[in-house]
């Protein structure tokens, strides 16, 4: 069996002269959780809805599951499953309800398919509240049945599209463990979302997306570690931003470089609390007067800012 | 793939019968109208706006002059429009009953050729009586044609009286005076005549010839039908709501990545209010005859026109489906065509007694073809055969709102 459950190539999508997704090339391995980190409207959901069929691609090609989505696009949606960003669901209907309308649309009936419902109802531990409207659940709770639904027909590969947006601290943990326990069960996950701490918990790997593109493609741990110790931005008083300034920053100890960034200094440091120590001790020497100091951590959200001078939130 | 399009329906009917509003919209709200404006109404069919005369046709086909004098009297009333012509033809029988048959007109005056005759007749002997028929279509309320048989009765029993009148003091005077010498004779104004005293002229009213059944309609039969079709047509709103929130609520974007084919989903998003239209048609009806004791004639006829009638109302709530693009569109789109196709189309107010331009209008619409199918049914006695225009323009109709629709949907 291929290691390579998803491939895409140059893949493409173009409204008019707009350019969704520019060329985006990949392969996810099987049973890995792939995460899409990136703003709204970087072309996460674009690129999830090429590979689940419902966009035809405007140019490259992508295998899923074995199977091109743009010439057979009927096998690739019998091996895969889809959890929308949008909680569908039907509200007045209950979970047994809305999970046995899903299941009969994928074929499944009568004992299995009731076994089945039953299988996912405990899986998202709905089972006790299966009778009941959706309408009187929980956020949490319409979020993990929107979860069990995309895993009624048991499909090779999951793609959540940002499963926790509107979701409480404690139901996502349970979305995380869900998805975990999904994985360890050999399940491939492709998980978008545009919150870093899910993309850093969660994903064996991550693309970071933006305007299009992938601007880094890595482990969470292999991307912030060579992000070094975090970034310290700097405003110094008018007239002391120059390039002598930039090189006695440079030259200090646990800095690995420096540069001037929307009237700031950046600083990109090996550790960033014994870099500052120096930072202070330069500026006082040379009577520098320090207008704005910021320290980031090191994580996927500083990673992004660094690749693309903006915040994942903006 | 037909259980796909089952399970579609199956959850759809569901989740419709759990919504109390819809439910209400659709079933109780046309019934209450039903009840109350078929009583409500009850007598009180208008015979038209005062401002317009109401037309007359009139065919003389009276070898003697009687006739013409009763013709001139009807054309001196205020309100009555005398026509003796249509489209430049002098009106015959046939053309009057064909005039009647299509709805153009709700009443014709015949008289017959021997009207003076039987008027001289009456002279000589009280048995005789003097018939003049009115053609009406069955399904024009009792309301409308009274006024109009009082008129002719009234204009008619006058130049008959005069007539035998004249002649029987004619004849009088002439036995009277035969023996005696002029001298001797009175003066004519001490002269009595008897009249016997019972009405000289006996309307008949008749359908035209292709009319199975001569009955009068009643309320129910205008409203019953009236506010079923008007009820039925209620079902675009409810449709198009539920495909708007499918594609709100994502849950076509679920479907979609099924391997469930787009033309299976739609059929399976359009049978359930079918069949909901179907139950409608048959609550309605079901209702009407249990409280009103309404007569359903032809069940095969029947049937045909709830289920042509069905597809229509589907057909056009694909189409509003497919054109609104959010719920204030929607729902102003269904409004409008909702209750302005119902008043125009006659299920509020019979198409009879519309102006001219309203009732040309009138045709345009699905519900004057399903209210003239129905009543055709209902009123008229057709069977299969009868209804098979109106049953085939609503169909036309559901084909072509099906086509728009299914060319504009779209599931995202």
């Amino acid at each position: 069996m291929s290691q390579t459950i998803i491939e895409a190539r140059g893949l493409v999508k173009r409204y008019g002269d707009l350019e969704a997704v520019k060329g985006l090339s990949f392969a996810i391995r099987r049973g890995e959780i792939f995460g899409f980190l990136g703003p709204n409207g970087a072309g996460k959901t674009t690129t999830i809805s090429m590979l689940s069929c419902l966009l035809e691609p405007s140019g490259g090609t992508a295998i899923v599951a074995g199977h091109d989505v743009a010439k057979a696009p009927d096998a690739v949606k019998r091996r895969i499953g889809l959890v929308p960003q949008e909680l569908a669901l039907y509200p007045t209907l209950s979970a047994r309800d809305n999970l046995d309308y899903f299941g009969r649309i994928y074929g499944l009936r009568g004992r299995g398919l009731r076994q089945r419902v039953d299988e996912v109802l405990e899986m998202v531990n709905l089972t006790e509240r299966a009778r009941a409207a959706v309408k009187t659940y929980s956020g949490g709770m319409k979020r993990r049945l929107n979860i069990a639904a995309g895993l009624l027909h048991r499909p090779e590969v999951l793609f959540l599209d940002e499963p926790t947006v509107g979701v409480d601290p404690q139901s996502r943990n349970a979305i995380f463990e869900h998805v975990e326990r999904l994985r360890d069960e050999g399940m491939t996950v492709l998980y978008t979302t545009h919150y870093m701490e899910e993309a850093e918990r969660l994903c064996d790997r991550v693309a970071i997306v933006d305007e299009g593109r992938f601007v880094a493609l890595d482990t969470p741990r292999k991307l912030i570690s060579d992000l070094g110790g975090g970034i310290i931005h700097l405003g110094v008083a008018n007239g002391r931003m120059d390039e002598e300034l930039l090189g006695q920053i440079q030259s200090l100890p646990e800095v690995k470089s420096a540069a001037r960034s929307d009237g700031r200094i950046e600083v990109e440091t090996v550790h960033a609390q014994t870099a500052l120590v120096h930072l202070l001790e330069l500026f006082n020497r040379t009577d520098t007067t320090i207008t704005a100091l910021q320290v980031l951590e090191p994580n996927l959200e500083t990673v992004f800012l660094r690749l693309t001078g903006k915040r994942l939130r903006d | 793939m037909i259980q796909q399009i089952l399970s579609t329906t199956w959850k759809d009917l569901k989740i419709l019968f759990k919504d109390a509003g819809g439910i209400a919209t659709l079933f109780l709200m046309p019934l209450m109208f039903i009840i109350v404006m078929s009583t409500a109404l009850q007598g009180l069919f208008h015979t038209g706006p005062d401002t317009q005369p109401t037309r007359l046709p009139v065919v003389n086909l009276d070898r003697g002059g009687c006739a013409a004098q009763v013709v001139a009297a009807l054309g001196d009333v205020d309100g009555i429009a005398v026509e003796t012509t249509w489209e430049e033809e002098v009106l015959t029988r046939k053309s009057a009953e064909a005039l009647v048959a299509s709805g153009d007109r709700a009443v014709v005056v015949v008289f017959p050729a021997g009207f003076s005759e039987q008027i001289e007749a009456r002279v000589e002997d009280d048995d005789v009586t003097v018939t003049i028929e009115l053609i009406t279509d069955p399904a024009v309320s009792v309301q409308l044609i009274a006024p109009i048989q009082g008129m002719v009765f009234g204009a008619a029993e006058r130049v008959a009286e005069t007539q035998i009148a004249q002649a029987r003091i004619a004849a009088g005077l002439a036995s009277a005076f035969a023996e005696l010498p002029v001298e001797a004779r009175p003066v004519p104004a001490q002269i009595t005549i008897e009249m016997d005293g019972e009405s000289v002229i006996d309307l008949k009213q008749v359908a035209p010839a292709e009319m199975k059944i001569e009955v009068d309609p009643d309320t129910y039969q205008q409203n019953v039908p009236g506010y079923t079709v008007f009820g039925v047509f209620a079902i675009v709103g409810t449709m198009a709501s539920s495909i708007l929130a499918e594609k709100r609520d994502g849950t076509f974007r679920r479907l979609l990545v099924a391997p469930l084919p787009k033309p299976i989903l739609l059929a399976g998003k359009i049978l359930p209010y079918y069949l909901v239209n179907l139950i409608q048609i048959a609550i309605m009806f079901g209702a009407a005859h249990l409280l009103f004791g309404l007569a359903f004639g032809d069940p095969v006829a029947l049937v045909t026109m709830g289920m042509a009638l069905a597809a229509a109302a589907t057909g056009l709530g694909i189409m509003i489906a497919a054109l609104g693009k959010t719920d204030a569109q929607t729902s102003g789109l269904t409004m409008l065509l909702t209750l302005t196709l119902s008043a125009v189309g006659g299920c509020m107010v019979p198409t009879y007694i519309m102006p001219g331009f309203l009732e040309t209008l009138s045709r345009f619409t699905p519900h004057a073809w399903a209210m003239a199918g129905f009543q055709d049914v209902l009123v008229r006695g057709y069977a299969l055969a009868g209804i098979l225009p109106e049953a085939g323009v609503l169909l036309g109709f559901a084909g072509v709102f099906f086509l728009i629709g299914v060319w504009r949907f779209r599931f995202d």
